[in-house]
């Protein structure tokens, strides 16, 4: 089973669709999709690492809260990050994240979309079951 | 495609009944939904699904009225972008889907005493330059001050007036800007660390998208006597445009007191059809805690402005080697178009005090409200209305009108038809840009991406939401300005 995310283009804004084995692949390709809209995440080098745990009443609340936790480090620090290593727990309510990435160099990462924040709405988490893939999708207000 | 019915009222106002039952078939409208368009418009608007948005917005607990929507309206999360909504203000909610994640997005408008005749497009180029250098702009931007985050709370407490103080611009600012620059109900222990720490490092800077900064020529005055009121003197007059708002300060706010609203909704017994309606009574805590920390986030833009405002002064001294004093530069007006606010109106025939949402629609007081400066009393409010970057932006007064019907208010601008990403697919930045310089108009994008996004083609025709506003009078036309310049973040 492959990993990987898709666009959805809305008229004002953008949002994701993320796959992946587990919620745990999900999870990381949505964080690699946001940060491809904001920059190109390939060119991000892993310099600077954040460690986090979070934990929600539901698994899309649980999404939402993690897209949010790297969006205010993009806010208050600048930073972006390319390389996620995501572990949800089995019931989709809770994680432990440890992230790579560096501050935003617009010569070097280019140039992409200011993301101002996760919103509620296209919100989808599914676990993954009888062999299909964990997916997610979520939109963005830019 | 929005398939509801829209009935008309007359050639600038369209009715969704409240007999409409929605999509699920199961909406309960408790109010009807009025549409500010013109049957052009109607089409256009179909095509996503505001209208639908026009009449969930109906089920909020304590909708005074109807609920409206501008000519630029276009769909937004759980509230239609251009919806305004007002609920009593003992009896009602709160909602911060009302607002919008930018809190007090909000344009404000510089007069100069310059003429289109003293520039030529070399010091066109020279003034965007220096703007765009002076001003932090674009993706990641920093603002050129470091405040440490637990410092901020001057800036949420008093807004243009910390600025004012603090070396960013004149006095006499103040008074030209909405709620004079500080919405005092602003408690900056409401607002969240992490809102702090993502604002402190923005403050100061334009940000990246839809904002802009704009030189202007006047191109047609409509309303003479108001525009001279407003210090429109003349066409070929020069003038300034910023459109930014509270930066990640407003969109972290917004987000952490969403969260709290979801729980509220449950809390008590709030039935929705959109859980991005989410909303809490108006005298709970939820519901008084955002309208804090929104009010922080209102002052963060307000103080944003001004900075901007005093590096633009700036820009035009480095230029023309004169004192910003000696060119004007003086402060028209600045308003919101992302807001709540609790205010008084009359309703049928009796006064309410009501909080009225204005999510993508701006304040349009009409003459003699205490709110509207007193130099401004006898005409009604400036109005602020931006267009995309290569057709018009228009100034607009206030009226009687909009205060019957409208809770004071009117639309904010041209609005997209077009994602960001089709834009780029069609355009190339570069020609987006050589075709503005053939028209006379000189764009320095922090990147050519952003020139390609903010085509002029990916949005409405703001001549046709304006004629709409001023045909169904909630705001008259007073001038149109033609941009000559533009920054883009």
């Amino acid at each position: 089973m492959s990993s990987g995310y898709s666009l959805i283009t809305h008229t004002a804004d953008v949002g994701l669709e993320a796959w992946g084995p587990s919620l745990s692949d999900a999870f990381a390709q949505a964080a690699r999709g946001m940060f491809d809209i904001i920059t190109d995440s390939s060119k991000i080098a892993p310099a600077v690492k954040r460690e986090f745990s979070l934990a929600a009443e539901n698994p899309e609340e649980l999404l939402v809260d993690f897209l949010n936790r790297l969006l205010f480090y993009n806010g208050a620090e600048f930073l972006v990050f390319g390389r996620f290593d995501i572990d949800v727990d089995a019931d989709g309510r809770s994680l432990q994240a440890s992230v790579w990435g560096e501050e935003y160099d617009r010569s070097r990462h280019g140039y992409g979309a200011e993301i101002k924040a996760v919103t509620y709405h296209l919100l989808n988490v599914c676990k993954p079951l009888n062999g299909k893939n964990a997916k997610v999708s979520v939109l963005f207000d830019v | 495609m929005w398939n509801g019915p829209l009935e008309k009222i007359d050639d600038y106002r369209f009715r969704i009944p409240r007999s409409y039952r929605g999509e699920s078939g199961s909406l309960k409208m408790r109010a009807d939904g009025i549409i500010y368009a013109d049957e052009t418009m109607l089409e256009q608007l179909k095509n996503d699904n505001a209208p639908e948005q026009v009449a969930n917005v109906t089920t909020l607990p304590g909708l005074v009225g109807n609920s409206l929507a501008m000519p630029d309206i276009h769909w937004g999360y759980g509230f239609p972008i251009g919806g305004v909504a007002a609920t009593d203000a003992e009896e009602g909610v709160i909602s911060p889907g009302g607002v919008g994640f930018d809190i007090n997005c909000g344009v404000r408008l510089l007069r100069t005493n310059l003429h289109a005749s003293d520039l030529t497009p070399a010091r066109i180029k020279e003034i965007i330059d220096a703007m765009f250098v002076n001003v932090p702009s674009g993706l990641g931007s920093k603002g050129r001050v470091r405040l440490e985050w637990n410092g901020l709370e001057e800036v949420l407490r008093r807004g243009a007036a910390w600025a004012v103080e603090s070396g960013y611009g004149r006095k006499e600012d103040l008074a030209c800007t909405e709620e004079n620059g500080c919405m005092e109900s602003a408690e900056p222990s409401k607002v969240s660390a992490d809102a702090k720490k993502r604002g402190a490092p923005q403050l100061g800077s334009l940000g990246a998208g839809n904002h802009f900064l704009e030189l202007q020529t006047v191109d047609e005055i409509m309303d003479p006597r108001a525009a001279k009121i407003f210090g429109v003197d003349e066409p070929g007059q020069i003038m300034v445009m910023i459109h930014t708002g509270s930066r990640g300060c407003g969109h972290q706010i917004c987000t952490d007191h969403l969260k709290i609203f979801e729980r509220a909704v449950d809390k008590y017994g709030i039935k929705l059809p959109d859980r991005q309606l989410a909303c809490a009574p108006v005298d709970s805590k939820e519901a008084q805690d955002y309208f804090s920390a929104m009010a922080c986030g209102v002052n963060f833009a307000f103080a944003n402005r001004q900075m901007i405002t005093h590096w633009v002064r700036e820009s035009f001294e480095e230029v023309f080697r004169r004192p910003a004093g000696d060119m004007g530069l003086d402060v028209v007006y600045d308003v919101c178009h992302n807001i709540a606010k609790l205010e008084e109106h009359v309703f049928e025939g009796n006064k309410r005090k009501v909080y009225v949402h204005r999510k993508g629609a701006t304040r349009a007081f009409g003459p003699d409200r205490s709110e509207v400066p007193a130099r401004y009393r006898d005409v009604g409010q400036p109005v602020i209305i931006p267009g995309d970057m290569g057709t018009c932006s228009y100034l607009l007064k206030g009226t009687e009108k909009a205060m019957a019907e409208s809770w004071g208010s009117t639309c904010h601008g041209a609005g997209r038809t077009m994602s960001r990403h089709e834009a780029m697919r069609r355009w190339s930045g570069d020609s987006v840009v050589s075709d503005l310089r053939k028209k006379g108009i000189y764009v320095h994008a922090a990147d050519i991406k952003v020139a390609a996004e903010e085509s002029p083609n990916a949005y409405k025709d703001v001549n046709s939401v304006v004629n709409i506003t001023h045909g169904a009078g909630i705001s008259m036309k007073v001038a149109r300005m033609k941009p000559l310049g533009v920054v883009k973040g």
